[in-house]
């Protein structure tokens, strides 16, 4: 494997998959409501077809039109055993080595999963292997996060997302369809979906731009931001400044919302990806600059460590504290940083202004035995406008672009699998 | 994991050219009533490798009657279709695994889940 290979490997690893591993048994495990879009596509598939969706997660998708058939595959263990335990049919692999044979579904569904890929070699391969699966003629629909929002954009590409559990609400207006519970046998995440873990809820298929906040201390979504993989291991930029180092690590805020001992704003694990980066770097022969960079962020790190406080000394979870400063991000919603009551509105634009918060005592029960947010970093890079239909279109010939939009925090692209001819 | 899927699932180890169709070893098998959709089952069935699905119903003990050749005019053929729809989504594999029939590389499947997860040095 390459260097960068690797680095792409563990950084996913540490911020993708060991973090849905965590946080799966905080998925609500009945449905979400589908994006209609997403249930469009689903529904027009003629009966009899087959349907994949690659990175199907706790299944949230694999119900909608029972004429089809759907498979669902994941990396995650415990979301791919709770969507089984739906009576779905899912497998466990991984979306760069898809375990199917060429051209044997009618649809696949990429709904939020590539951008998890950290480099864009990696989230061409990932779209080419669905392709590959594709019959010709046969569609796949891909939904990624936009860097663009509705009020604001997201000032990089590559980002660090801190997982919150949202405040409980009462459920409206959601989809609940019949499960087919498998009776027989029950899947380990079953028993894990307690009554308290059912008011917790994540999801990336929710779409949101009103603002979570619990309280106005915790008006601000926090993200780490950082380099792309592809930037880093950029030879044609070797030597690397001091203020670059600063783009790595910004300038945190004190305001990180611990306001009322909510669980919001809990401190990232930044010196632990450092760490990790800087010591797949020190191998390399780069200019002494480049380690000063990792030298001197590792020495922050360690200095503000000490200025951190932890609100929460009933947890037995080391609570390591942020090194890597945090933007300050303003009030744009994640997609999937979502209070509950936000479902109680219609889907629609953004309501600026308007603060949903549970009351505060709520969060304080949720707090007990969840995941430190620490230990939750989510790796995304959000796409850019045209940047999807750009990778698709220069780098994947097998797929033609068949139109693409804007839907709810996501770029979207559905594409035809062609016949390509090889002279 | 039904027979329909393993219809689809394939070896995907580095080298290996011939990785389907997955060979069958299971120790816990489950047969279970779905419901009854012939025009379902009627369009599935080109989308089929039939050569496989024979193989494996045949290793599962669950062949029963049906033909190693795909009859003609299955579309109208009920008694047909439902031998079909029993095989492909009623008999399920709970445990056991997967065998990729060029490198003998097992895939387990537990609690009905195939993992078809690589290692580093088979990706």
């Amino acid at each position: 494997m390459t260097v960068m290979e690797e680095a792409a490997t563990r950084l996913e690893r540490e911020h993708v998959h060991s973090v849905y591993e965590k946080i799966a048994p905080y998925f609500n495990d009945s449905r979400y409501k589908a994006w209609p879009k997403v249930r469009q596509f689903l529904l027009e598939h003629e009966p009899g077809s087959i349907i994949a969706d690659v990175g199907c997660g706790n299944g949230k998708y694999l119900h909608i039109n029972g004429s089809v058939f759907k498979l669902g595959c994941d990396v995650c263990r415990p979301l791919v055993d709770s969507a089984w335990s739906q009576g779905h049919e899912v497998q466990l692999c991984d979306s760069l080595r898809l375990p199917y044979r060429d051209s044997c579904f009618d649809g696949v569904l990429s709904i939020a999963v590539i951008h998890h890929l950290s480099t864009k070699e990696r989230r061409i391969r990932a779209i080419k292997e669905m392709a590959r699966t594709l019959r010709v003629g046969g569609r796949i629909m891909i939904y990624v996060w936009a860097m663009e929002q509705t009020r604001r954009k997201f000032q990089k590409q590559d980002i660090f997302v801190p997982w919150n559990p949202n405040p409980p609400s009462p459920t409206l207006g959601r989809e609940q369809p019949t499960p087919r519970r498998r009776g027989a046998v029950q899947s380990m995440s079953e028993c894990l979906y307690s009554d308290k873990n059912r008011k917790v809820k994540s999801t990336s298929s929710m779409l949101e731009k009103e603002e979570m906040t619990c309280s106005p201390h915790q008006s601000h979504r926090l993200w780490f931001f950082s380099r792309s993989l592809d930037s880093v291991f950029d030879f044609g930029s070797l030597t690397i400044s001091r203020s670059t180092s600063r783009e790595l690590i910004s300038t945190v805020s004190s305001r990180l919302g611990e306001a009322e001992g909510g669980k919001v704003g809990r401190r990232g694990r930044g010196a632990g990806l450092i760490e990790q980066l800087s010591s797949l770097f020190s191998g390399f022969s780069r200019n002494n600059s480049e380690e000063d960079v990792f030298d001197s962020v590792t020495d922050l790190a360690r200095s503000q460590r000490d200025h951190v406080n932890d609100n929460h000394s009933n947890s037995t979870e080391k609570t390591s504290v942020s090194t890597a400063l945090v933007q300050e991000c303003g009030s744009v919603a994640l997609p999937d940083l979502v209070s509950s009551y936000q479902k109680e509105r219609t889907e629609g634009p953004g309501r600026p202004g308007e603060k949903d918060a549970g009351p505060p005592g709520d969060l304080k029960q949720d707090s007990e035995g969840e995941p430190a947010a620490a230990s939750c970093l989510r790796y995304y890079h959000v796409f850019r406008e045209g940047e999807l239909v750009e990778l698709i279109e220069s780098h994947v010939e097998e797929l033609h672009v068949l139109y693409s939009y804007f839907d709810h925090a996501n770029w979207c692209v559905v594409a035809e699998k062609v016949q390509v001819w090889n002279i | 994991m039904k027979l329909l899927t393993h219809n689809m699932l394939t070896s995907h180890v580095k080298g290996v050219t011939k990785g389907y169709p997955l060979l069958i070893k299971a120790t816990e098998v489950k047969v279970s009533e779905v419901e009854f959709n012939p025009n379902f089952v009627s369009r599935m069935i080109p989308k089929l490798e039939w050569s496989a699905l024979v193989q494996a119903a045949d290793g599962l003990g669950h062949l029963q009657d049906l033909p190693a050749e795909l009859v003609t005019d299955y579309e109208k053929n009920e008694e047909f279709l439902r031998k079909v729809h029993r095989v492909l989504l009623e008999v399920e594999v709970l445990e056991g695994c997967l065998q990729c029939p060029e490198s003998g590389r097992e895939f387990p499947i537990s609690r009905g889940v195939p993992n078809m997860l690589l290692n580093e040095d088979e990706a």
